[in-house]
């Protein structure tokens, strides 16, 4: 398709070029993916072996180490947590993002503006700056430490707002009018007809808010102190620190970080393109 | 004049008004009552008191600001966030430049090293900062027992105070380095062919085509990823906490740290306040001189 980084230049001349491109991208992968594969190979030691730095596979792989995880530690239970508290999350952010994106772009008010400028200016701030005062707010409707908590105070995404406004823009007015006219209500207009026609932005956006919930922690631990309501990293990092003896059961811990990233690493595999198109594709800094 | 048409007007005016309400309070409510309210009363805060367990504290002016500014730590946690956020600044960039300029043509198994290098940024921190801790460990982690392998002389990795600012910045870049990467690729694809048939018919060389078309024309990219990893690298925790909790001896004790240890773990509020004021006037401050250089460098 493209002449554009073709070079003419003799085969001999390019060598060096094309020797140095794979060194480079051999470099990053093996620096990338190491992580993960010293991850799975030490989950699948012995407390004799994951101390010896001689070698680098498990002399017997110990798949115990990972059905102890999933069937006899609390990890399962803080991955249907996570799971579920961000679908719940997420299904909200999109339903009040959608709403304020089509209000932003189809609907004409005086204060359309300003309320820009304000979602705008919010996205930038620290959310750190918010959390002795959200913390006071839900220790005050006795909501602290619960699913309730989490969810509440986390139904509204600026990143989606903006990803959608986006996506809202380039769908012609006349469309929307035409609906209107035809007797459609601004609410039927949005899902019927704006959603199905932007639907790579509400994926992305729920994929991405998807993963961003379920990996969170700062926010979840501070409001989280029951182990039952625990999301998955904060699940992990208590299970590293105290049921996982810090600094013995190395081979548990790994096993532990395997079952919580591997799921993940399925998704991701499976929903690549909504990533990679999809969040290249907004840099939110035009129009 | 005639009351009718004032009715009139008056309706026309605000008969959309249930409309636009009803499509604008179901976001505009949780933004304000978990944003806006927040950071107004961190504001407010900030200049109190308040040790979070006594009903009752006192405005204490600026107190809180001036002993923060003459705490020793509070520069240090400064420093340490400037560190922090030009070294995984400027990495995360160019690297992630130059790995979307290797991958933006396609070829046999680019697809996998996208996958692969975008990997980081869809696990858990915390997961992937507890497998950095047992690979950074100082007796039996791999990082040393490769090191020793290349001829080169262990580290102390997280266990030491020089070295353990470098060992989060490291795990952070691995896992940004695939999100600029990515920004790069679309934005490398965008670049309008004619631009690089032109020069080429000049007789341009490779180094004068990139500098000369291919970076002005991803400027804005460029520009968005910086402002995007700063907001991120000003705001980082979960790396921290896992691998360091701000040690050893405060050496990656950022200014974010430093409120999460003087709000959840002092309970001094008001000046955990103070640095979260601090905190939203340094991004203010860095985006503002970012959106007034970008006008020298950016090309829309």
């Amino acid at each position: 398709m493209n002449t554009r980084y073709s070079d003419k230049s003799p085969l001999y001349l390019r060598i060096p070029g094309i020797v140095g491109k794979i060194l480079i991208l051999a470099a990053a992968s093996v620096f990338t993916a190491f992580p993960f594969v010293w991850m799975v190979v030490s989950s699948l030691k012995t407390k004799a072996d994951i101390l010896n730095t001689d070698i680098f596979f498990p002399s017997e792989p110990q798949w115990g180490n990972i059905t102890g995880i999933l069937f006899n530690s609390p990890i399962p239970k803080y991955i249907l947590n996570s799971a579920w508290v961000s679908l719940v999350i997420v299904a909200l952010q999109i339903v009040s993002g959608a709403m304020l994106a089509y209000a932003l772009v189809f609907l004409k008010f005086r204060t359309r503006k300003i309320l820009f400028a304000i979602v705008m200016a919010t996205y930038m701030l620290p959310v750190a700056a918010t959390y002795i005062p959200s913390y006071i707010i839900l220790a005050n409707w006795g909501i602290l430490d619960s699913f309730l908590g989490l969810i509440v105070s986390s139904t509204v995404s600026i990143f989606g707002i903006f990803l959608l406004r986006q996506g809202f823009m380039q769908i012609p007015k006349g469309l929307v009018e035409a609906a209107r006219m035809d007797g459609a209500s601004h609410w039927r207009a949005l899902w019927e007809i704006v959603c199905p026609m932007t639907k790579s932005s509400f994926i992305t956006f729920g994929l991405m808010n998807f993963i961003g919930t379920y990996n969170n922690y700062m926010w979840p631990s501070l409001i989280t102190k029951t182990s039952d309501y625990f999301l998955v990293s904060q699940g992990l990092r208590a299970f590293f620190v105290r049921d996982g003896a810090y600094g013995t059961e190395w081979a548990l811990v790994m096993a532990a970080s395997a079952v919580v990233v591997i799921p993940l690493l399925i998704l991701f595999a499976f929903t690549q393109k909504w990533f990679i198109n999809g969040i290249g594709g907004e840099t939110g800094m035009k129009g | 004049m005639s009351t009718p048409k004032v009715k009139r007007k008056f309706k026309r005016r605000y008969d959309k008004l249930p409309t636009v309400l009803l499509f604008v309070l179901p976001a505009l409510i949780p933004l304000i009552v978990f944003w806006i309210y927040p950071i107004c009363r961190s504001v407010y805060l900030s200049f109190t008191n308040w040790d979070f367990i006594s009903p009752t504290y006192k405005i204490v002016g600026l107190k809180n600001y001036i002993s923060l500014f003459r705490n020793p730590r509070f520069f240090e946690a400064l420093g340490h966030t400037v560190v922090f956020t030009a070294g995984t600044l400027i990495p995360t960039i160019v690297l992630g430049l130059v790995l979307a300029l290797l991958l933006v043509r396609n070829f046999h198994g680019s697809g996998i090293l996208k996958f692969i290098l975008f990997s980081p940024w869809i696990t858990p921190t915390v997961a992937i900062s507890i497998v950095w801790t047992w690979i950074y460990k100082t007796d039996g982690g791999i990082a040393n027992t490769i090191l020793t392998a290349l001829g080169a002389s262990p580290l102390k990795w997280i266990s030491s105070s020089d070295t353990a600012m470098l060992s989060v910045i490291i795990v952070t870049v691995w896992k940004s380095l695939g999100y600029a990467m990515i920004f790069y690729l679309s934005a490398l694809e965008r670049v309008p062919g004619e631009l690089y048939e032109a020069v080429a018919l000049d007789g341009a060389s490779k180094w004068r085509t990139f500098f000369d078309i291919t970076l002005p024309c991803i400027s804005p990219t460029t520009f968005f990823l910086m402002i995007i990893t700063m907001v991120n690298s000003l705001q980082a925790y979960d790396q921290i906490q896992v691998l360091t909790q701000g040690g050893p001896s405060g050496s990656t004790r950022t200014l974010l740290y430093m409120y999460y240890q003087l709000g959840f773990q002092e309970f001094n509020m008001g000046q955990a306040t103070a640095v979260a004021v601090v905190m939203i006037l340094l991004t203010v401050g860095l985006s503002v001189i970012q959106f007034k250089a970008s006008e020298k460098w950016v090309h829309y």
